[in-house]
């Protein structure tokens, strides 16, 4: 495996560009928009050419319609978010069959309609980190209610990490009372969060795990003025929530960097249509992240991470 | 009850002894509405008595006051024969706008230009949809399916990814926390539902808009105009949508381009369910207006009742159930009224 400066001399002297489709669930949130700045820098980085589109509303059907118009311009890589596995599978197989390298990055797709999945954190770190961050913030002998609101019911990454809280509450004096889904809809995420502040007199603390429910429960537990009684915590980017940092409705914000993440997807990308990254490998160079372990077809980001009040302004997405 | 297609001389007392008889139905319609609310409350108020705190209630109020702002003026498109499902990306589209040009880290304008420009942006987009209508001669359902998406794609292009934070702390207050502890958006709402009401009842302008709604063609020979009514009602619906844009959006953390998504469906059912007759000519403003209360009131409904984890993931098709729920029992009220009218003929 050859270093990133020597890749892009050799690739400068050939023939044509890379050509490398970033597909993200949602365009147009910060989230994704925050990706792919790093996809971005990654490709001026290595030389290659980035095309960057996906649906505004988050619908899988786009997703698979946009997948099969790449096959079609026969570009070099696909890398998928898939909203939902099963629907864009289809066109993702085609892809491959095509001859196309496809992988997924920030959610997983099914294992044959990809070579690699880019993982931001395994289940397990979000899960416990979310769960211990908590703890951490109110302390670990806490007793009461907790809720999570999650997005969709259908919505594999937030339904995974669940999973992975689930058993972290078990161990500690935590009650998980209910999970809630309003969707990507920020109005249904404040409704959520005001119903369960009224229903739940004893509630200690809310989990907000997607960038539209995290920000509302927030803004639920502030309006409501229960900032200090209800601690939110969750999974949102750190320029939405910085105000709530600041005035204590929220201790921490976990996410990992959603900058390094698009980083990283455009430099698999790029290692696989190279023939640099062969099924089995066990670690991969990454510009500017060093090198990256792979477990079995997961490439791994690293840790996550955790914004509080003492570090949060010194990131800017 | 179909609308009579050929107009006659005896057409008007026709109209008039058939609007006394729907005035009658309706009523019953919106006892309905009201029996399904109440006996809602209570139940719920049994498992949970949170429910009937005034905390929850305001709550729900300040809910419902964009929804009900908004139905006032797609009821009046229904009642003229059209519909209007483009309203949750206008209302997209006018917060993008509006953020664009009053947060503090946009252009900083003063809400003094930045309110009454979205006012004027709302009712242009409105009378351009109704001349689309009334003028070229589009079905409003095309016109306002293709506004649907293309509002909404121009709201990703102008927020570009990026969410707009940062409102002027005067506009988050007045809806936040509101004028003598009630929130603006309620003011508003009421303000709206008294200016509708007066509309419909008081002034010639309503009657007209319900007869071009029965018969456009008894309409036109009693030489209304057409088009200024429709540009009327889709000009109404563009400003009272801007309107509820000012006075909800800023109670959100954030402005991002996925707002109002679904809001034009949630309006649409609060009309149809309130009993608005989707071929025109017919509808109560009560009637709505108790819909988007019932409508409004599913989401907390299933959280005090406490439908488990697995129940949870069912919540959409719990809404559509009661929604389905809500038109049985209209139906089921009209047709015992209307059994009960032919004994009396009898």
């Amino acid at each position: 495996m050859t270093g990133t400066s020597g890749e892009k001399s050799t690739d400068s002297s050939g023939s044509r560009k890379l050509r490398i489709a970033l597909l993200p669930k949602i365009k147009g949130i910060s989230y994704f928009s925050s990706c792919f700045k790093g996809a971005e820098e990654a490709a001026k980085e290595l030389g290659v050419e980035l095309i960057y589109d996906g649906p505004t509303d988050g619908d899988p059907r786009k997703q698979a319609e946009m997948i099969e118009q790449w096959t079609i311009d026969g570009v070099d890589v696909i890398c998928v978010a898939p909203n939902a596995p099963d629907v864009v599978a289809g066109a993702m197989k085609e892809a491959r069959a095509a001859g196309i390298s496809v992988i997924t990055w920030d959610a997983d797709g099914t294992t044959e309609s990809r070579s690699f999945f880019v993982n931001q954190a395994s289940a397990r770190a979000i899960g416990e980190g979310l769960v211990n961050t908590m703890l951490q913030d109110l302390g670990p002998e806490t007793e009461g209610d907790v809720v999570i609101i999650s997005a969709d019911a259908t919505s594999a990454n937030q339904n995974a990490w669940i999973e992975a809280m689930k058993p972290a509450l078990g161990k500690s004096k935590l009650n998980l009372a209910t999970i809630k889904y309003p969707g990507e809809n920020a109005s249904n995420a404040l409704a959520d969060g005001q119903d369960v502040i009224s229903k739940y007199p004893n509630l200690k603390g809310i989990f907000g795990i997607s960038s539209v429910s995290f920000p509302g429960a927030a803004e639920a537990v502030e309006q409501s003025g229960k900032g200090g009684q209800v601690l939110v915590t969750g999974l949102s980017t750190p320029n939405d929530m910085k105000k709530f940092v600041h005035n204590g409705t929220v201790r921490s914000v976990v996410l990992w960097n959603t900058v390094d993440l698009g980083y990283l997807t455009i430099h698999v990308a790029k290692a696989l249509a190279a023939g640099e990254l062969k099924d089995g490998a066990a670690s991969i160079k990454a510009g500017r992240l060093g090198e990256l372990s792979i477990v079995g077809d997961n490439v791994m980001l690293g840790d996550i991470m955790v914004f509080t009040k003492a570090n949060i302004d010194q990131y800017d997405f | 009850m179909s609308r009579s297609q050929t107009p006659t001389i005896g057409h008007d007392s026709n109209t008039v002894r058939l609007s006394v008889r729907f005035a009658r139905l309706i009523r019953h319609r919106e006892v309905g509405l009201l029996l399904l609310i109440t006996l809602t409350s209570v139940v719920v108020g049994i498992k949970d008595i949170h429910f009937l705190s005034f905390e929850v209630w305001r709550d729900i109020l300040v809910r419902c006051a964009p929804t009900a702002i908004v139905a006032c003026g797609v009821m009046l498109v229904v009642v003229t024969g059209e519909i209007d499902i483009s309203v949750g990306s206008l209302m997209a589209l006018l917060a993008a706008v509006m953020g664009r040009m009053i947060s503090e880290n946009e252009l900083d304008l003063s809400c003094w230009i930045g309110i009454p420009a979205t006012l004027c942006l709302g009712t242009l987009i409105g009378v351009c949809t109704g001349s689309l209508v009334s003028l070229g001669r589009v079905p409003s359902i095309i016109v306002t399916l293709g506004l649907l998406t293309a509002l909404r794609g121009l709201t990703t292009l102008m927020m570009g990814g990026e969410n707009i934070d940062r409102l002027p702390e005067g506009l988050t207050q007045l809806a936040k926390q509101g004028l003598f502890g009630v929130p603006i958006s309620i003011l508003t709402a009421v303000g709206v539902i008294g200016l509708t009401s007066v509309l419909i009842h008081h002034i010639p302008l309503g009657r007209r808009l319900y007869a071009l709604g029965s018969s456009a063609e008894s309409a036109r020979m009693a030489g209304l105009s057409e088009v200024r009514l429709k540009l009327f009602v889709f000009g109404y619906t563009g400003f009272l949508t801007a309107l509820a844009t000012i006075v909800d959006v800023p109670r959100l953390p954030k402005i991002e381009s996925g707002i109002g998504s679904e809001f034009e469906l949630l309006v649409v059912t609060c009309v149809v369910v309130g009993g608005v007759a989707i071929s025109g000519g017919q509808g109560r403003l009560i009637g709505v207006l108790l819909a988007v209360v019932l409508m409004t009131m599913i989401r907390p409904v299933l959280t005090f009742i406490d439908i488990g984890e697995a129940g949870e993931k069912w919540t959409r098709a719990i809404q559509g159930m009661f929604i389905l729920l809500a038109v049985v029992t209209d139906s089921f009220f009209s047709r015992r009224q209307r059994g009960s009218e032919k004994e009396h003929a009898a």
